[in-house]
């Protein structure tokens, strides 16, 4: 090996091996996989987002969400722990990323897993709140405040619909209140867009035992 | 102090390799300016490290303000580490190493006309256009424009912009060793080689399948983590194990290393390396085989770190060099870590373990330990050692030198300690299901607190460096030279 | 700092010896390879694109996870959640004189002169007019949801009769298309007389056995 050629042949080579298994196989395999029709409601799964909660990725992508909160459920033959912490009644599989834009893994759990999120807090206020402040609402929290999605202002007339309810030190002063930006919405309508309990062919869910 | 190999060997074209200070001289400017840039870089990315350890500890620190929270300045942090500090000196280390293995002056042939300067006019921009890359990228993602992918948050017009200017000067290397006037290649030099081919197809795969043109999401993961992987191994690591084979034998003046062992640790690093990302997915919606190719891959990994470690370990030693020379000595060290990322490494791929800290600061602890040990601690040696020779002058504060290696170390030991017992720990505290995660996060504070100890340690080391190099570079000579340091 | 070695010049160069590879060493990265290859064979689950679970070995083909069965609450609460939230909420309590909560709900829970069959009588064809439930009087109107399959209307109920403390035996889709059978001549929303009036059917709790009429 010294000739340039032989040498650059060679790395190309054996390089080869690895971009095949994990670049090629998965553009080729798993990129090319198609949603599969929903029995129950004639739909498909994965269900298709609605525009907020396609705005709300980028916002997800922005302030990144990524490096503090994962979005996978692993495998049980690895660990049962995430699926008996209730993160999800099935692990994740790579269908259940088809509708996204980017497929945010994650790789560090400094926050909980939020694959299937919008089963476990469906209600957007609760998100709002904790947006905002996230200590007041999951004491101990790591989450920085997002108070930047939100907006202070004069309450004109009535208090309006959307307006958070805070409490103690967080709630603005007297004649004011807090309203989320549309930013704020995008995100909490894709946090409730993150679900993963329906089942796939890959993936069927299995039955949890006698009711409770 | 690297030298042209003696006439018996040179190539059968007939020309004697180039004297050293002509070769120093033509790659003295972009060499300076990259690793100029790379050590300032290195210090701001461990002030963002810095920060971001606090914000651990106390979330309201700089809170309030959206550019400066968590999720913004750790990818910049981690992005200027890589792109900032450690790729930009592995440019330098590789063009300069290359240059003087090879015996060729950057631009060969050319010499001092008029083709020699237009080349070294498009080097030059095209290490401006790297730095330019990096600081636009990261007051982008600083901004809110950052991809979300991990690693490559860096918008597609930067990523575009620091492929270009990585090609410029890439190539330059390869032809290097195509033009060489010196015989028998080296082991170093297949390194370069590889190591220059390997990122422009790492990179640039990555940045199309996962940014320019993204792909259907479903397929993201694997690539995002052979990523990860591969830029680690296949262009970072190699660039550090070519500096320490070409210069650790020259400058403790001993008969190096054995030629098969290292054929045999080069190629094993090539075919194993692209595989190493698999251990951030174990367990991630990928089909069954690609989780077990990982758990097999991270094992596997722990044989060329052996025979490379065995080969340059190996080599017989005399102490006086050693207590005397840093860079010999950050060759050492960067050496023992590389053992220690093997082993962690080979630890996180086996499953039950993996179950267990994946996602923890153990995984993180890793490729920290890979990019601040296995990689910085040679290019700090390559960086000691190149710059006399650049400048023609001893130029270095040993004093300030001395305190860098300590305070690296220390350092560094006491963040990957850190993360690895904190890691462990709060994986098995995961592993219960009853336990909160809310109390999970108040178990890992006392971890967090001394890991802010250790990225203060980091970043004054950095700082340190970042003394050391203006003063050389703006012609102190040497103060207060003390022998036996 | 020692800055003599890097202007001395070597006397031979950067020769390269060629001592054999130890024996052991040797054997040990042979036994990594064939661990690997072995660890590889056994769990990757056939090297099948759709077995993502690593100790699923299925050499003869048809995936390690066919046929396993899926949860009727799990099924039901999504079901729940795209047709009842609306009205009803994600926590059931309902909207306070509007609609009616499911927690402890007689209807819900068949107590008193509640039998399964009017919980899936009026979920089939709707309730209208006044009615009360756990004391409260209301005055609305159910829509009716005969367009659910039995499958998933037995799901529903399954999952409204666990969560929120709730607490009663699962209802089977074979109940639902008897029960739908029965009231296939229905064309209006019951009334809470109309459907009181009908007998209590309480199905037996082992499966497969003729229900109980009350």
């Amino acid at each position: 090996m010294h000739r340039l050629p032989t040498l650059l042949s060679g790395i190309f080579l054996v390089f080869l091996a690895s971009w095949l298994g994990l670049v090629a196989y998965p553009a080729l395999q798993l990129g090319r996989l198609t949603p599969v029709a929903d029995a129950d409601n004639g739909g498909t799964l994965p269900p298709v987002y609605g525009g907020q909660a396609i705005a709300g990725q980028r916002i997800y992508a922005m302030e990144g969400c990524i490096s503090c909160h994962s979005q996978q459920v692993r495998q049980t033959s690895i660990t049962s722990s995430d699926v008996e912490r209730g993160w999800g009644v099935r692990p994740s599989v790579a269908r259940d990323y088809l509708r996204d834009s980017t497929a945010f893994l994650g790789s560090r759990r400094l926050g909980q897993d939020l694959s299937n999120i919008g089963v476990r807090r469906p209600d957007a206020k609760w998100h709002f709140v904790h947006l905002y402040h996230p200590s007041a609402v999951c004491d101990g929290s790591l989450m920085p405040c997002f108070s930047d999605l939100f907006l202070v202002r004069k309450i004109q007339g009535q208090r309006s619909d959307e307006a958070l309810d805070l409490t103690g030190a967080d709630a603005p002063k007297e004649g004011y209140e807090v309203i989320p930006t549309v930013e704020a919405k995008n995100l909490v309508a894709y946090l409730l867009s993150l679900r993963h309990d329906y089942p796939l062919p890959e993936a069927p869910i299995k039955k949890t035992g006698p009711a409770k | 102090m690297i030298h042209a190999t003696l006439p018996n060997q040179q190539k059968d074209s007939g020309l004697k390799p180039v004297d050293n200070r002509s070769i120093d001289a033509s790659v003295r400017l972009p060499v300076i300016i990259l690793f100029g840039n790379a050590v300032h870089w290195l210090v701001i990315a461990s002030l963002l490290s810095l920060i971001v350890s606090i914000k651990l500890i106390a979330p309201g620190f700089l809170g309030g303000i959206s550019f400066l929270n968590y999720g913004r300045l750790a990818p910049m942090a981690r992005d200027l580490m890589l792109y900032g500090w450690a790729t930009q000196a592995a440019m330098a280390a590789g063009i300069w190493l290359m240059a003087r293995l090879c015996g060729c002056p950057l631009g060969g042939d050319k010499g001092d006309g008029l083709g020699g300067m237009l080349l070294r006019t498009l080097i030059i921009s095209a290490t401006i256009l790297w730095n330019l890359a990096v600081l636009l990228g990261t007051l982008a993602i600083f901004a809110g424009y950052s991809t979300g992918v991990e690693w490559l948050e860096y918008p597609h017009w930067a990523s575009s912009m620091l492929l270009l200017s990585f090609l410029l000067i890439g190539i330059w290397s390869i032809l290097l060793f195509d033009r060489r006037r010196t015989g028998r290649a080296e082991v170093a030099q297949w390194y370069l080689v590889a190591a220059f081919c390997c990122f422009p197809w790492i990179y640039g795969t990555a940045n199309l399948l996962l940014v320019w043109k993204p792909i259907q999401a479903s397929a993201q993961g694997p690539i995002q983590s052979w990523y990860c992987g591969s830029l680690l191994a296949l262009w970072l690591l190699p660039v550090a194990l070519a500096s320490v084979y070409a210069l650790l034998p020259r400058l403790l003046d001993c008969n190096p290393n054995r030629r098969h062992l290292a054929t045999l640790g080069f190629w094993m690093l090539l075919l194993i390396g692209g595989w190493n990302g698999m251990d951030r997915l174990i367990g991630g919606p990928l089909p069954a085989w690609m989780t077990s190719a990982g758990v097999v891959a991270g094992v596997l990994f722990l044989i060329p770190v052996f025979i490379i470690s065995i080969n340059l370990l190996g080599m017989p030693r005399n102490e006086t060099i050693v207590s005397s020379n840093f860079p010999v000595r950050f060759f050492l060290m960067g050496l023992y870590a590389l053992v220690l990322v093997g082993v962690i490494g080979a630890l996180d791929s086996l499953p039950d373990f993996s179950g267990v800290v994946r996602f923890t600061a153990f995984t993180e602890a890793k490729a920290q330990l890979w990019i601040l040990g296995a990689v910085s601690l040679p290019l700090f040696g390559v960086l000691y050692e190149a710059l006399p020779q650049l400048l023609g002058r001893e130029c270095w504060c040993s004093t300030l030198s001395g305190r860098h290696y300590i305070i690296t170390l220390v350092g560094l030991g006491m963040l990957i300690a850190l993360m690895l017992l904190g890691g462990l720990f709060t994986g098995i505290a995961l592993t219960d299901p009853t336990v909160s995660f809310l109390n999970i996060t108040s178990y890992s504070y006392p971890f967090h607190l001394m890991e802010c100890v250790a990225q203060l340690l980091l970043l004054i080391a950095a700082l340190i460096l970042g003394v050391n190099i203006t003063r050389s570079l703006a012609g102190d000579y040497l103060l207060n030279k003390q022998t036996g340091k | 700092m020692n800055h003599d070695h890097h202007i001395h010049q070597h006397e031979n160069g950067t020769e390269e010896t060629n001592r054999p590879l130890s024996p052991w060493l040797v054997g040990a990265f042979m036994l990594s390879l064939c661990w690997g290859g072995f660890y590889l064979a056994f769990n990757s689950g056939g090297f099948r694109q759709d077995v993502y679970e690593s100790n699923a070995v299925n050499w003869a083909g048809g995936g390690a996870q066919a046929a396993a069965p899926v949860d009727p609450k799990v099924v039901g609460k999504r079901l729940y959640t795209q047709n009842c939230v609306v009205c009803h909420q994600p926590t059931g309590m309902g909207v306070a004189g509007q609609f009616p909560p499911l927690v402890g709900s007689e209807y819900v829970l068949s107590q008193g002169n509640m039998g399964e069959n009017h919980l899936v009588m009026l979920v089939l064809n709707g309730l209208q007019g006044h009615f009360m439930v756990k004391g409260q009087a209301y005055n609305n109107a159910m829509v009716p949801w005969k367009q659910l399959s039995d499958e998933q209307i037995a799901d529903i109920l399954t999952y409204i009769r666990s969560d929120w403390g709730n607490n009663a035996p699962a209802i089977t889709p074979d109940f639902v298309t008897q029960i739908r059978k029965e009231t296939a001549a229905t064309t209006d929303s019951y009334t809470q007389e109309q459907l009181m009036a009908m007998p209590a059917i309480k199905p037996a709790t082992v499966p497969g056995s003729s229900p109980v009429k009350k």
